[in-house]
C-alpha cells in the first residue's frame, strides 16, 4: 500500500470532504483494481469517472476497432482514432486526464481463454460488455472467484443496474436463466442515455469498494430515460441456480452459523 | 378491476408505441390473456410454444419478482403495477 501523495490529497479534496468518505475511502480507492468490460458508451464512460475519482489500477478489456457511428457516445476518442483499437485510446486518454492511475489496455474480447486470470486480478468487476455471451462468462467467473460484479446494460432509451455479490445476492444467470437472440448494434443510443448508466455503474463499484452509501445489492433499478422514470425491484435469487446455487447455500450456513453477520 | 402494465421498448411496436397498457385479470396468466387480446402477438414474445413464461423476461407485480410469489398464478388486485422486463445487453 502507497500513502496519498500531496498531488492526490489535493486532486480529490472535494471528494475527500464528503460525509462518510475521507482519507480513508480515498486509500481503499487507490489500493484497487476494477476490471471493465466493453470500453463503449457504457464502460469507457463508467472507467472515465472511476479513473477522475483515483481508483488505483483499471483493466480495461476490448476488442476491435473504434467505427464512426461509435462516436456519439464514446467520450475518450478522438475523430483521428476511428478504424484504430480504441482500448488504447481510452488509456492514453484516461492517462493524460490523470497521470496517478494505472490504465491496462487489453485489445481482447471475455473469453473463456482470458476471463479466469482478468477477474481474479480485480476486486470489482464492470459487466459493460455488448453482448450475452460476455456477460454470461464474466458472471460465471465473478461467482466462481467470489468477486462483486456490477452489470449494467441498456437498449434503446431504457436500462437497468444491479450490483451482484456472489452467493449474497441473485447472480445474472439467477435473474435471466437465458437470453434473448441480441443484435449488438440493432438497437439506438444516446451518448446521454449510456452516460447516465455508465455514472451510475462507476457510482455502485465506488460505493463497493470505499462503503460510501448503499450500493444495488439484490434489488434492480430500471431507468426509462424517454420518461424519466426509476424503479427499484426484487430480482429472484435462485436457490437451484446452476451458476450461483452451491455458493449461496454455502453463504446460507455460515450465516446461520454466524448471527452477527451483516451486510448492508 | 384494472392493473397497468409497463411495456418494454422491443414490445412497444405491439402496443402502438405506448409504455403502458390497462389490462384486466385476476392473476398472470389471464393478464397474459387480456394483454393478448388488446396487443395480439404480444404473447408470443413473452411466453414458448408450450405458454410457459420464456425465461429472459422477468415479471415484477409490483417491486416484486412473481418468481417470489406463485408464478403466472400470482394473484392481482386493483391498482397493481405489473413490469416486464426483458434480459438486454447494450453497453
Amino acid at each position: 500500500m502507497q500513502t496519498l501523495t500531496p498531488t492526490e490529497l489535493e486532486r480529490y479534496r472535494r471528494q475527500i470532504m464528503l460525509p462518510g468518505f475521507g482519507e480513508a475511502s480515498q486509500q481503499r480507492l487507490k489500493d484497487s483494481t476494477v476490471l471493465v468490460t466493453g470500453v463503449g458508451g457504457l464502460g469507457a464512460t463508467a472507467a472515465l469517472y472511476l479513473a477522475v475519482a483515483g481508483v488505483g489500477r483499471l483493466i480495461l478489456l476490448r476488442g476491435g476497432e473504434l467505427r464512426l457511428d461509435d462516436m456519439n457516445r464514446q467520450v475518450l476518442m478522438t475523430h483521428d482514432w476511428v478504424g484504430k483499437p480504441r482500448v488504447f485510446k481510452a488509456k492514453a486518454t484516461l492517462e493524460a486526464i490523470n497521470p496517478d492511475v494505472q490504465i491496462d489496455a487489453i485489445c481482447e474480447y471475455v473469453s473463456p481463454e482470458n476471463v479466469d486470470d482478468l477477474v481474479q486480478a480485480a476486486d470489482v468487476v464492470l459487466d459493460c460488455a455488448h453482448n450475452f455471451i460476455e456477460r454470461d462468462l464474466l458472471n460465471a467467473a465473478c461467482v466462481r472467484w467470489g468477486k462483486p460484479m456490477v452489470e449494467a446494460a441498456m437498449n434503446d432509451m431504457e436500462a437497468y443496474l444491479t450490483t451482484i455479490v456472489p452467493g449474497l445476492t441473485p447472480c445474472l444467470s439467477c435473474i435471466f436463466p437465458e437470453k434473448p437472440d441480441w443484435d449488438k448494434r440493432g438497437f439506438g443510443v444516446l451518448g446521454a442515455v449510456s452516460g447516465t448508466l455508465a455514472c451510475l455503474t462507476a457510482l455502485e463499484a465506488i460505493k463497493l469498494i470505499t462503503g460510501l452509501g448503499t450500493p444495488l445489492l439484490s434489488q434492480l433499478l430500471t431507468m426509462d430515460l424517454s420518461r424519466a422514470e426509476f424503479s427499484k425491484r426484487h430480482p429472484y435469487h435462485d436457490p437451484d441456480c446452476p451458476v450461483c446455487g452451491d455458493k449461496s447455500r454455502r453463504l446460507a450456513v455460515t450465516r446461520q452459523e454466524e448471527p452477527c453477520f451483516s451486510h448492508s | 378491476m384494472s392493473v397497468k402494465v409497463l411495456i418494454p421498448t422491443p414490445l412497444q411496436k405491439l402496443t402502438h408505441d405506448q409504455p403502458t397498457i390497462d389490462c384486466d385479470g385476476a392473476n398472470i396468466a389471464e393478464l397474459l390473456e387480456s394483454l393478448e387480446q388488446n396487443c395480439p402477438g404480444i404473447k408470443a414474445r413473452i411466453c414458448d410454444e408450450q405458454g410457459q413464461l420464456r425465461r429472459f423476461v422477468n415479471f415484477y407485480v409490483n417491486s416484486e419478482d412473481i418468481r417470489f410469489l406463485e408464478g403466472v398464478n400470482t394473484p392481482l388486485q386493483d391498482g397493481d403495477e405489473v413490469s416486464i422486463i426483458p434480459a438486454i445487453a447494450g453497453g
